[in-house]
């Protein structure tokens, strides 16, 4: 199936696949509001996009009681908003840290690939986001790890202080 | 000729074993269903209270759903005896089912304070639907409700109470609520940040009697005071429904002793959910987890296993969430561990709380607490959880988590937390979607 391959090297932080994430899943341009979350990896450079992988367990899907996260025709993990109930238990099932939950509809919500035409990879000037047939993988493990090693070496000793 | 599968308790364990037999299985068996009540999700009982969801939406399997699943179901019967040796179960209405092996999914009821008048009218147990219609009937805008026990389930349905109008009050015996869900520290800001929400919250009260008075009801408590309810909620705690099991020659301690593949003593007698003593994922010992994720996990692991594939379970992780007036308080693992070492870090004005609790440089326990409209403290929800699930080596990153507690999503990241998990799967391959329970 496709799915998002994240390319952290080619983020410039420039949030715009956070903006276009919001307006397609909630009709606002509210990054407060967006499955997709650009953080800092290094100090305030080195940005990159970290989202919903489409798991093969879908521990969110699996966990909710009611059946209100299902398998999308692209493949995806997709709350069904009405039958969803805002019990929150797909936010601690979620190893990944990628559900996220609105307290004005008290429902849960994630990414849902944005029914095959995801918003954030058209946004993305750099095509750090690209939508493609590849399996899911750890796409910020290796580049997280080593951009944070500066900051986490220079912080030295124990690191109480 | 086909096998069959008697599965005696029709929730979350139960309905997850049946879907999961008939996902997994070679060949057709057949499927017999003894259930006291019809099944539905305790989860979202609450949502029902609250109004926010209409009856019908709390029922797991409709008559119809359970017949195109080929499942023959005694629905208000329950199990009297078992007879593992002779591989005989006895209903309640003295009918015998036998079988080629069953699953021992009978969860637990709901306990009462043991004081005179507790079973009184206007005094309520919040546990079955059938309880839950009662407490819906009687709570309106402007009710005083007193629930007695501060506990995960009377936590569940506070906002609906709130949410109908009602006044409420929450009586606890020990010094803090939550008690088996949060620490000192993290209780003391959650019971401020109930009273700034209007909740009068009393700890340390040990009620003595329920009396009725002029249609209302009156509770004693040991030092002399009393308080007077409307209606009364006893969120007092549960006990496993093992009783049935006596002289059945299946191993029982604090629940069904099962093995990593969640055979009981006898090896076709299975157990799972709130009856099941199974494998804590984070100590390796045994342990009952009285909530819904290891119930889904273990009637699933069951239904493969009784479908004739040998699925071996890693074990389960405590974990809770509640979200109290748009404050989100979660528990995972061993957050109440002496043993471990403790980071913490407190902000009282937002409010939130970090608590992590190590060994070594893996993450064996966790408590967050914070705003429900804050995405990082969800995000962070799941990260903790993850971390703690696949007990990855955090290295360096734990001093860097000493120094900033809230500093989770990099340390998850650059430490590779994705890369260990994306190949663990509960049953060794995807799920596949859910039975649609709501067409």
């Amino acid at each position: 199936m496709k799915v998002l391959r994240i390319v952290p090297e080619r983020c410039t932080g420039c949030l715009r696949c956070e903006l276009a994430c919001s307006y397609v899943q909630t009709g606002t341009f509210q990054p407060a509001k967006s499955v997709i979350r650009v953080s800092p990896f290094e100090g305030h450079t080195s940005y990159a996009p970290y989202t919903c992988f489409q798991c093969a367990e879908g521990w969110c899907m699996t966990a909710c009681p009611v059946g209100a996260i299902v398998i999308s025709p692209v493949g995806a993990k997709a709350v069904v908003d009405d039958q969803c109930v805002g019990c929150k238990l797909c936010t601690i099932a979620c190893p990944y840290g990628t559900m996220f939950y609105n307290p004005d509809t008290q429902k849960a919500f994630k990414c849902n690939l944005c029914g095959g035409d995801p918003a954030c990879a058209h946004a993305c000037p750099t095509q750090a986001i690209l939508y493609e047939d590849v399996e899911t993988q750890d796409w910020l493990g290796d580049f997280a790890a080593a951009r944070a090693a500066g900051t986490l070496v220079s912080a030295g000793g124990n690191g109480r202080h | 000729m086909a096998a069959r599968h008697v599965i005696v308790g029709g929730g979350t364990a139960g309905h997850n074993a049946i879907n999961t037999i008939r996902q997994e299985e070679r060949q057709r068996s057949e499927i017999v269903l003894v259930s006291a009540e019809r099944p539905y999700s305790r989860m979202v009982l609450p949502y029902y209270l609250g109004r926010t969801i209409a009856e019908s939406h709390v029922f797991t399997a409709t008559p119809a759903k359970l017949g195109q699943l080929g499942v023959t179901a005694h629905i208000g019967r329950r199990a009297a005896a078992l007879d593992a040796g002779a591989g005989k179960l006895t209903l309640d209405d003295g009918s015998a089912l036998e079988y080629d092996d069953l699953l021992v999914a009978t969860g637990s009821s709901a306990v009462r304070a043991p004081v005179p008048g507790a079973d009184g009218p206007g005094v309520h147990s919040f546990w079955t639907l059938e309880q839950a219609r009662g407490v819906v009937a009687e709570i309106g805008a402007g009710s005083h409700v007193v629930m007695v026990g501060a506990g995960f389930i009377a936590f569940t349905i506070l906002n609906s109470i709130l949410a109908l109008g009602a006044r409420l009050t929450i009586v606890e015996i020990a010094p803090q609520i939550l008690p088996r869900m949060i620490d000192r520290q993290g209780a003391s800001l959650v019971e401020a940040w109930l009273r700034k929400h209007g909740v009068e919250v009393r700890t340390g009260a040990t009620l003595t009697a329920v009396e009725q008075h002029a249609g209302r009801r009156r509770l004693r408590f040991k030092d002399g005071s009393d308080l007077d309810a409307d209606v009364v909620i006893m969120a007092t705690g549960i006990r496993t429904n093992l009783g049935w099991l006596e002289g059945s020659g299946v191993r029982v301690n604090r629940g069904v002793v099962v093995d990593d593949h969640l055979r009981s003593s006898v090896a076709n007698v299975y157990a799972a959910g709130d009856v099941a003593e199974g494998r804590d994922l984070v100590t390796g010992q045994p342990d009952v987890h009285a909530i819904e994720p290891t119930a889904m996990e273990h009637g699933r692991v069951v239904g493969a296993n009784m479908a004739g594939r040998h699925v071996r379970y890693r074990g389960s992780l405590l974990m809770n969430i509640v979200e109290v007036c748009h404050l989100d308080v979660a528990s995972f693992g061993r957050w109440d561990d002496p043993a471990a070492e403790l980071m913490l870090a407190v902000d009282p004005d937002r409010p939130s709380y970090r608590k992590l609790l190590w060994h070594g440089d893996r993450l064996t326990g966790a408590m967050i607490l914070g705003p429900s409209a804050d995405i990082w403290t969800t995000n962070d929800v799941g990260m903790l959880k993850g971390l703690v699930q696949a007990g990855t080596p955090l290295g360096a990153w734990k001093e860097q988590l000493r120094r900033n507690p809230f500093d989770v999503k990099r340390a998850y990241v650059a430490s590779h937390a994705t890369r260990q998990l994306l190949p663990e799967t509960v049953l060794g391959r995807p799920a596949p979607a859910p039975a649609v329970l709501w067409s």
